[in-house]
């Protein structure tokens, strides 16, 4: 390297020595008061993604969080030790990458803030949960529902949403239930990233216990808008019930495309995550109409809490601040700041280990259904619904007792 | 026999698609070697542009297409002439900088505009599906296919046979020579990366129509474009309209007979072969294997 | 068409930006008549900078403490890639194969057979500088953009078998090292711990650039990017240089990603091998000023300190904004910031739109 011009070199030094000088002085209190914000709030973090692949169930997630804020606030606040303290939600960009989203958690916990609600999906609060545990924080969990995050012994990060296992076997449960005449071979294709086939699984075991057969689940890349190749491998084995462990776009494909292949299952399609979300009758028109869905939520819920009101109630808040119908991500992400300012509240503080411990012992009815928490920190005690797409809406089918419809069985005219 | 049938002609399909995607990618970075990095956002920009011109007053997409392939036109003209140009002699990473930064700033640009929801062009006729025997043929995607091929060979002839597309070729052959003889070469470099944008905007709309498509969609089809381009030879439209159609046939053979997520794999390990092997392209020469590769 | 010309520069403009390099190679000639000190100047600052960042440490929550740890992470990744792309100018877009493969190879180490981080990361370098042989013999016949899609298809290649053999990596749901209990072999090291480790692994890229960039592999890397053909005339074996370069610049980047991986604990083969990174190694480069060892250095920490404020402050478009920054900085300095300075200095030129109408038509 050419020897550093003398004034370079003379720059770069006073830089380093200024920055030594400052190396020397004292870090500065790190106040505890930080966290509480300005007197008399509840700071909470919140890592979403607002930009990246995530980008759009990151806006819903946010668009939760949001209202749940809002409502509490309408209120005076959260009633906390007897006093009134209203809720801070500080947003922050995790770009959809799970190494963006722990490093927020620890910028949060460096000022102080403790409570956190997680990122969407279950990449991202998998590393979330991972930093929550090191750092003594706690986390609600809003949409990572994969079992695995759960089964690493953390005990900080609470999920509200059902586990992932149940997405598919939920509609199994529902055909098993409603479905005259009974299918009896079901195709199970699914995205190949690790929540779909943690669903995947757990559909296949569900369809095994009702006496299915259950075809060998056929994979393709997460994301694809093209999975011809999976619908045509299954083609020639006439399933009556085909089953997508699956997200928006690749729910969306398997419809289009089968009706493009002329694969039609006599029973039916029942497909995780797409069918409740407006975008998929919207974009299949026509096509959309009998394909079951599973749903974390609908508006058809039973439970009320004393910020949101019923489920309906919720519907109707979403629509008026955002005008859009209620997806089941606005309503987990309510539903987990709901489960944070309920356990503050009932812990009657904004400690750490008392939230904690307090969301370890929730047990309560809300807009969303039932929350409570098992040992591993997943809601195992609220049923997942089941929706179909009649008329273009999508209408809870089951569990029953909810049920604004009954199903329509078989799906797919021949 | 007819899975093998009906994912070849699902392949052959969507390659002709690709194709059309690919071809101007090509053509630019033979004629000015600049690798456009932002391609892919030009397609889902002309998705976008067809998209709102069906839901906002109902236009038949494959009419939107072409409003999207003038807007595109404009759009690809402007920024060649007046930004691309600006660090084209430079060394390659530049040109390869400016057009990532270009892309970010497109694909960002239509997240906020049109947020990060999936959409998809209705029409009423493209799901529906012709029977050959056993094989479905879906009538969207056949008349995409039968437009690319059709604009491809066009193409073809626009550059082979008109002064402009002739100064085009001139130019990409010897700049310096192509200016002595009068032909302004900023002009010809803006026509390229102009028709470059327009078929890529083209196409978009048609994408658009077959299948779903959101901001994030656009980094696939760049990367399927180098494949592409390089296969068929840089600067060579047949070969791209080959490649296209092997890489549509790769992909389709590929998912059937592989367990399902090999594919993507399948197309790299293709396209490092072929660049180890005949980095000129499988079609013929290159049209420009006489300039420096620098 | 370019700045006056002063004997020592090429006589077209076509040279791409090497007249830098060219008047390094006179000038590093002029070595053995430097002064002791200037000599050891560099070394001197530079341990001056770890005793810095050492003391910043202190001085850190251990949120700032990831953000500076990434500045580190992404100066060290830089320094490699500039010794591939900036010295011999083989312009490598699948540079984060190294980063992936290093990561993937420490976590499998990890938890499948049990080795401590310690090892693994060792030889997590030793396996990315292999490969580095492996793929530089064939690839690295191919020039300009021909090496560059190769290697990012090499990368994206990798990326996509990474994820077809879940029984070894887990696929596309993720591999985790065990870092709790008595499954973990290495205890986890902690914000502190990995702020130092990438401190240690910034210095030593910054160290590994300024000796291949003062002595005679160097030299002989900076010949190939002028003019390969020359160079071999000249007598240099190219494959050799090229191959070795290539290998070294795998070593380094690779002993980032085992640390990386490491650090993430649970890592997704869409991360370890996501292209953005390679890109973001390259802009750090280029805008600091490629061939130099302080232009990668400043460009890392120019860039990820803009876009960690960014996204911190424009949460919702930071991204666009990082966009049109990236375009304005490769208009005005497409020779960067470094290699802008020095030369404005011997000619006088300072203005940034005559450095605009540099690479013009």
């Amino acid at each position: 390297m050419k020897p550093q011009p003398k004034s370079v070199s003379v720059v770069a030094v006073i830089a380093a020595s200024a920055l030594l000088a400052a190396g020397c002085g004292s870090k500065g209190e790190k106040t505890s008061t930080e966290g509480a914000g300005k007197s008399g709030t509840l700071a909470i973090g919140a890592s979403m993604s607002l930009t990246g692949k995530l980008a759009r169930e990151g806006e819903l997630t946010k668009e939760g969080y949001q209202l749940c804020q809002d409502k509490v606030n309408a209120k005076g606040g959260a009633d906390i030790g007897g006093k009134k303290v209203k809720l801070d939600i500080q947003f922050q960009d995790d770009t959809s990458k799970p190494d963006t989203a722990a490093q927020l958690v620890d910028q949060f916990n460096d000022k102080g803030v403790k409570l956190i609600l997680s990122s969407y999906g279950s990449a991202n609060t998998e590393a979330q949960a991972a930093v929550i545990e090191r750092n003594g924080q706690v986390m609600a969990d809003s949409a990572g529902a994969d079992n695995k995050i759960f089964e690493k012994g953390y005990k900080r990060t609470f999920a509200v949403l059902s586990p992932a296992t149940e997405y598919a076997a939920s509609i199994v449960k529902a055909i098993k239930e409603l479905a005259q005449p009974q299918p009896k071979t079901v195709a199970i294709l699914s995205a190949d990233d690790g929540f779909s086939k943690t669903v995947a699984e757990g559909g296949a075991a569900a369809a095994k216990e009702a006496g299915y057969t259950v075809l060998p689940t056929q994979l393709f890349p997460n994301g694809t808008s093209d999975v011809s190749s999976a619908l045509t491998k299954v083609k020639g084995q006439k399933p009556d019930v085909i089953i997508g462990s699956v997200h928006l776009v690749e729910g969306v494909a398997i419809v289009k495309q089968a009706k493009e292949l002329g694969v039609v299952p006599s029973g039916g399609f029942g497909e995780t995550v797409a069918p409740p979300t407006p975008d998929f009758a919207k974009t299949l028109g026509k096509d959309a109409e009998n394909v079951l869905g599973s749903s974390q939520w609908t508006d058809s819920t039973k439970g009320s809490d004393k910020y949101f009101g019923s489920a309906k109630d919720y519907a109707k808040d979403i629509n008026a601040k955002y005008g859009h119908a209620p997806d089941y991500h606005d309503a987990e992400a309510s539903a987990a700041c709901l489960a944070l300012v309920m356990a503050a509240e009932k812990a009657g503080s904004t400690d750490a280990d008392k939230v904690r411990d307090a969301l370890a012992g929730l047990d309560t009815e809300s807009f969303f259904g039932h929350i409570k928490f098992n040992d591993k920190g997943q809601n195992v005690y609220k049923p997942m619904s089941v929706i179909q797409v009649q008329g273009g809406k999508a209408v809870t089918v089951w569990p029953t007792d909810s049920a604004e419809a009954k199903m329509i069985w078989p799906g797919t005219k021949k | 026999m007819s899975q093998f049938l009906q994912a070849t002609i699902y392949g052959l399909l969507q390659g002709g698609l690709l194709a059309l995607i690919a071809v101007g990618f090509s053509l630019v970075w033979g004629v000015m070697n600049v690798v456009n990095l932002a391609h892919g956002s030009f397609v889902i920009l002309g998705a976008y542009i067809g998209w709102k011109l069906n839901s906002a007053m109902g236009l038949d997409p494959f009419l939107g297409m072409l409003v999207a392939a003038v807007v595109l036109f404009a759009v690809g003209y402007v920024l060649q002439r007046w930004l691309i140009n600006l660090v084209i002699n430079g060394p390659i990473f530049i040109t390869l900088l400016l057009t990532f930064g270009l892309d970010l700033l497109i694909v960002q640009g239509m997240n906020i505009a049109f947020s990060a929801d999936y959409r998809s062009i209705k029409t009423s006729y493209a799901g529906d599906s012709l029977a050959l025997g056993s094989v479905r043929v879906p009538v969207g995607r056949l008349l995409a296919f039968v437009i690319a091929v059709i604009v491809t060979f066009a193409l073809v002839a626009l550059v082979n046979r008109t002064r402009t597309g002739l100064s085009i070729m001139a130019t990409g052959m010897d700049r310096g020579a192509a200016r002595l003889m009068g032909i302004r070469a900023r002009h010809a470099y803006a026509l390229t990366f102009a028709i470059a944008a327009a078929l890529a905007g083209m196409a978009g709309t048609m994408v658009g129509t077959v299948g779903t498509f959101n901001p994030a969609a656009a980094g696939g089809f760049t990367l399927l474009s180098f494949v592409i381009a390089v296969l068929g030879g840089l600067g060579n439209m047949y070969g791209a309209l080959v490649g296209g159609l092997l890489i549509g046939l790769v992909e389709a053979w590929g998912g059937q007979y592989l367990p399902g997520t090999w594919v993507n794999a399948l197309a790299f390990a293709v396209l490092v072969l072929v660049l180890i092997f005949r980095p000129s392209g499988l079609v013929g020469r290159a049209y420009y294997a006489a300039r420096q590769e620098v | 068409m370019g700045s006056p010309a002063t004997g020592r520069h090429t006589a077209t403009d076509e040279a791409r930006g090497t007249r830098a390099d060219a008047t390094e190679i006179v000038g590093s000639s002029r070595s053995a008549h430097e002064p002791v000190w200037r000599r050891w100047l560099p070394w001197g600052l530079l341990v001056l900078g770890a005793l810095v960042m050492l003391g910043l440490q202190s001085q850190l929550y251990s949120g700032q403490e990831r953000t500076v740890s990434a500045i580190f992470m992404f100066v060290a990744l830089a320094q490699g890639w500039n010794i591939i792309g900036g010295f011999t100018g083989y312009a490598s877009f699948g540079q984060v194969v190294f980063f992936g493969l290093g990561g993937y190879f420490t976590a499998v180490a990890m938890s499948h057979w049990g080795l401590n981080f310690w090892v693994s990361l060792a030889a997590s370098g030793v396996v990315a500088a292999l490969f580095g042989v492996l793929i530089g013999l064939p690839l690295l016949r191919l020039k300009g953009h021909y090496f560059a899609i190769a290697t990012l298809g090499v990368a994206e290649g990798m990326r996509e078998v990474v994820n077809n053999v879940p029984g070894l990596t887990g696929g596309g749901a993720g591999i985790s090292i065990p870092t709790v209990g008595n499954q973990a072999t290495t205890h986890y090291l902690g914000n502190d711990g990995f702020y130092l480790l990438y401190l240690v692994l910034a210095l030593l890229a910054v160290a590994v650039g300024m000796l291949v960039s003062r002595n005679k592999f160097g030299f002989a890397l900076r010949a190939i990017h002028q003019d390969e053909d020359a160079a071999a005339a000249v007598g240099i074996n190219t494959t050799r240089a090229k191959v070795a370069a290539f290998a070294l610049s795998g070593l380094l980047t690779g002993l980032v990603g085992s640390t990386y991986a490491f650090q993430q604990v649970t890592i997704f083969p869409e991360r370890l091998f996501d292209v953005d990174i390679t890109v973001l190694m390259v802009v750090m480069v280029v805008i600091g000023g490629s061939g130099t060892v302080l232009g990668p250095l400043l460009g890392a920490v120019a860039l990820q300190y803009l876009s960690e404020w960014l996204r911190q402050n424009f949460t919702e478009v930071h991204t666009f904004i990082l966009g049109g920054i990236i375009i304005a900085a490769v208009i005005l300095l497409p020779q960067g910031a470094v290699n802008y300075v020095r030369e404005a200095r011997q000619s006088g030129e300072w203005s940034l739109l005559a450095n605009v109408r540099r690479y013009r038509l």
